[in-house]
């Protein structure tokens, strides 16, 4: 059968959104872009885990924040949302602290009652918290059973500092420390309206903008957050031995700069060329031609003031060694020689594949727009990195590794038996 | 709601098409009605490991994944115990690269000793990271062949243990790829914003050459209840003691599907259902909990699980969660309740068909069982159950008699 011909994507439409600034500076962008009967609001705080000075403050605040209003129980909000079918999503990084709500476009206005209790209004039970922190001591213990969250944390230590604020992590036992008090004095001095925007996309009305609006501008003014995250303190080796574990998780990488460093977008494209898709020279080696692995990839990712490059595979322990070397050695490879057409031209189409697909749906479009608000660009900025992964050269990608990828700077970390 | 229209190829080969005028992107979705249920007991996981051999080329396509990046498209797979279903969505001008592509590997894949070497370390490792690296890891493969004596879901379906993947030949790998991977044993579905009549003829180019092959017979999936209740305790060094009972439900098919579906929500169905807010939250019995339905074609099974806070024991978790149980079929379910859990199957339902994969994915998954009215049909059968149905169904098969209990013991 003879092969269809390749119709070249025309770049991706990027949808652009409207920007409404309430009275007191909150921005809220808009999308209208879905007639499936659907909305989802987020409501985005400059309140991530590296603003805490009391540790899990930052994640018990977005976590507890729907466990008890002035007006509504913890169940009774739980009940209100459940009836209509609508779900809530709290999600913390260690720079942002994200609220989303999806509803069924008839029932919005149900969920935007709730959602207003829960950002404006909170009351932060104390039996509630004293119940959460119990919860998530048990699950962090659980969590730190497994090998693969080990090594995230080994990891975030090794390359920033146990004590840098995008790679401390905490006992478990400073969940019997953590007092409502903290949790309410994290929310009176990060969720003001400073520290705020919000997205507000689907099927949407001019009553679902205006009622976000009347949410938004309820927000008490604060202080403005400034800070200057230090420089990282990295080691070039860190292991820890995991008894009977059967694979070893592998990290490699360094910390780095973020999106808005001229060289970021360069090693994205390095990053997805040699962990970022099936094809990739991580996983043709250590799984296609080595069978060490079920998966390897390679990110870069971004942080507020800083970011990182990772590799990362978990491989039979007897390979340990063999797959360490076979990862650097694929590294070695990126500086030392340029990249062909052939495959720089399969990552760019990786690439705008990924942002198509997250396009698709309604609801991926509002977290393109999260990520470049939270970056202080808008949806313009999507077209110019699109741009970039076009222009790039092997040349520049060979140069922009060799400048960052030597054996040398990178760190290892290994967890497992 | 999703529409389609669909068209069987003179070989057997169902095809099914959804307009989507807003997406730019098209999904195309191929499902073999092939699943570890059709395994033989010496050769479990071979269903999956098949699944990974799909991708390991062609004569005319040595690679499968470069003409998919080409096209800026993405592909992957599943198995279940019931079907195993491979999607690819590129934006909708190169839909047919994903046509082209599947067409190809359903009947000229190659198979050789060496490929089967590497896909078998590979499929051996998953086995290791997922069931055997991980605390809880095992507990399918008891729990399953504590409930299941005869059915051949009995084994999960990674398998029974890496040998059964390290035995495979290379000739039971091509008989199982003849007998399962064949137009009347497929279901090409594809989402999009093209018209149902351009998929149909655009299937007919690319499948209308492959051969006419008797459609594939599936064996007996039957599975007679327990006759008295099950137990085993597994000292580990786990996290958490943790228990899950399980009981055998009824068939995909079966109104009692439904109930089991709308009793583990009125459970466990977000967060003001009835054992995160009683064990969870008020009497802390559990750190986690959850209760759910497996969801196979033939009988699956409805789970009760959770992980035990420090300080309780096993006798008061499980004599909690058949509190819940009773409950449920001695006091009357209120009209509020049961409306919320119903609400709740219709937003899902919505939030589920967002985007062109989820469409293409859910079109072959109802044509695989054979009804397709239920596509858009199912919110209406869970609107009818009655509170008194679900009672009855708690009271009659939800009973320590008909249980499999499985405990996790942390060694000290």
């Amino acid at each position: 059968m003879q092969r269809p011909p390749i119709n070249l994507t025309p770049n991706p439409r990027v949808p652009h959104t409207t920007l409404h600034t309430c009275d007191n500076g909150t921005r809220l962008y808009t999308l209208h872009n879905s007639k499936q009967g659907v909305v989802r609001v987020s409501f985005i705080f400059r309140a991530g885990t590296s603003w805490q000075s009391v540790p899990f403050s930052a994640s018990a605040t977005i976590n507890t924040l729907s466990e008890g209003t002035e007006r509504f129980s913890s169940l009774e909000i739980a009940e209100r949302l459940d009836f209509v079918g609508s779900y809530f999503d709290a999600n913390i990084d260690r720079d942002w602290a994200v609220l989303t709500y999806c509803s069924l476009s008839k029932f919005a206005a149900e969920t935007f009652e709730i959602a207003e209790q829960v950002v404006l209004h909170p009351t932060f039970p104390e039996r509630e918290v004293g119940v959460y922190c119990a919860k998530r001591k048990e699950q962090l213990i659980v969590q730190r059973s497994k090998p693969d969250h080990l090594s995230r944390e080994l990891f975030g230590q090794s390359i920033f500092g146990a004590d840098h604020p995008y790679g401390i992590t905490s006992p478990a036992e400073a969940y019997d420390r953590l007092t409502r008090e903290d949790i309410a004095l994290f929310y009176s001095t990060h969720y003001t309206a400073e520290n705020c925007f919000a997205v507000l996309c689907g099927d949407i009305t001019e009553e679902h903008i205006a009622h976000t609006k009347a949410i938004l501008e309820q927000l008490p003014h604060g202080v403005i957050d400034k800070r200057t995250i230090p420089a990282p303190a990295s080691t070039p080796r860190a292991e820890l031995k995991v008894d009977g574990a059967v694979q070893s998780c592998l990290k490699i990488g360094r910390p780095l700069f973020p999106r808005t460093h001229p060289d970021f977008v360069p090693m994205q494209i390095i990053s997805t060329a040699l962990g970022g898709y099936f094809g990739s020279r991580l996983m043709q080696n250590l799984r296609e031609r080595h069978g060490y692995t079920y998966g390897a990839y390679a990110a870069m990712i971004n942080l507020d003031q800083s970011g990182y490059f990772v590799m990362s595979a978990d491989v039979a322990s007897e390979y340990t060694e063999a797959a360490i070397g076979e990862m650097l050695h694929e590294v070695e490879r990126f500086c030392s020689e340029p990249m062909g057409d052939n495959e720089l031209q399969m990552v760019r189409n990786i690439i705008f594949g990924d942002v198509m697909r997250i396009f698709d749906g309604p609801f991926g479009v509002a977290d393109v727009t999260i990520e470049n608000i939270q970056n202080s660009t808008d949806n313009s900025y999507t077209e110019r990195f699109l741009q970039q992964v076009a222009t790039c050269t092997a040349e520049q990608l060979q140069q922009v590794a060799a400048k960052y990828l030597q054996k040398d700077l990178l760190t290892i970390t290994t967890v497992g038996e | 709601m999703i529409d389609f229209k669909q068209h069987t190829l003179a070989n057997g080969l169902r095809v099914l098409a959804n307009r989507d005028e807003c997406s730019g992107m098209a999904a195309v979705n191929i499902l073999y009605a092939v699943g570890s249920a059709d395994e033989s007991a010496e050769r479990t996981g071979f269903a999956h490991l098949f699944e990974h051999l799909m991708f390991r080329g062609t004569p005319a396509v040595p690679s499968y994944d470069t003409p998919v990046q080409e096209v800026c498209g993405e592909n992957n797979a599943f198995t279940s115990a019931d079907y195993t279903d491979f999607y690819v969505t590129m934006p909708k001008e190169n839909f047919e690269t994903g046509l082209w592509l599947e067409a190809d590997r359903m009947r000229g894949l190659n198979i050789d000793a060496e490929t089967l070497e590497v896909e078998k370390s590979v499929v051996i490792e998953e086995f290791r990271q997922r069931y055997l690296n991980r605390p809880y890891g095992e507990q399918w493969h008891t729990l399953r062949s504590m409930v299941y004596t005869t059915s051949p879901y009995r084994w999960p379906v990674i398998g029974l243990t890496p040998d059964h993947i390290r035995e495979a030949s290379v000739e039971e790998v091509r008989a199982f790829y003849d007998r399962f991977y064949i137009p009347s044993g497929a279901i090409l579905s594809v989402s999009a914003d093209i018209e149902p009549e351009r998929v149909f003829e655009a299937a007919e180019r690319y499948f209308g050459h492959l051969p006419t092959l008797p459609a594939p017979v599936r064996g007996d999936l039957h599975q007679e209840p327990l006759a008295g209740p099950v137990r085993k305790v597994i000292e580990a060094p786990v996290p958490a003691d943790q228990i899950t009972i399980a009981f055998l439900m009824d068939r995909r098919s079966e109104r009692g599907y439904y109930i089991c579906d709308l009793l583990t929500d009125l459970l466990a169905g977000g967060e003001s259902a009835r054992i995160f807010q009683h064990l969870v939250k008020q009497k802390q019995i559990f750190s986690a909990a959850n209760a759910y339905i497996t969801g196979e074609v033939g009988e699956g099974l409805l789970i009760l699980t959770g992980q035990l806070c420090s300080g309780v024991t096993i006798e008061q978790a499980e004599e909690a969660l058949y509190e819940e149980l009773r409950l449920l079929s001695e006091e009357p379910i209120g009209e509020y309740e049961l409306q919320k859990v119903k609400n709740k199957f219709e937003a899902n339902i919505t939030f589920g068909e967002l985007n062109v994969m989820n469409k293409a994915m859910n079109l072959g998954y109802y044509a695989m069982l054979g009804d397709m009215a239920l596509l858009n049909g199912e919110i209406d059968i869970y609107r009818s159950i009655t509170a008194e149905e679900i009672a009855t169904y708690v009271r009659t098969r939800l009973v320590p008699q008909r249980s499999a209990t499985l405990i996790y013991r942390k060694t000290k």
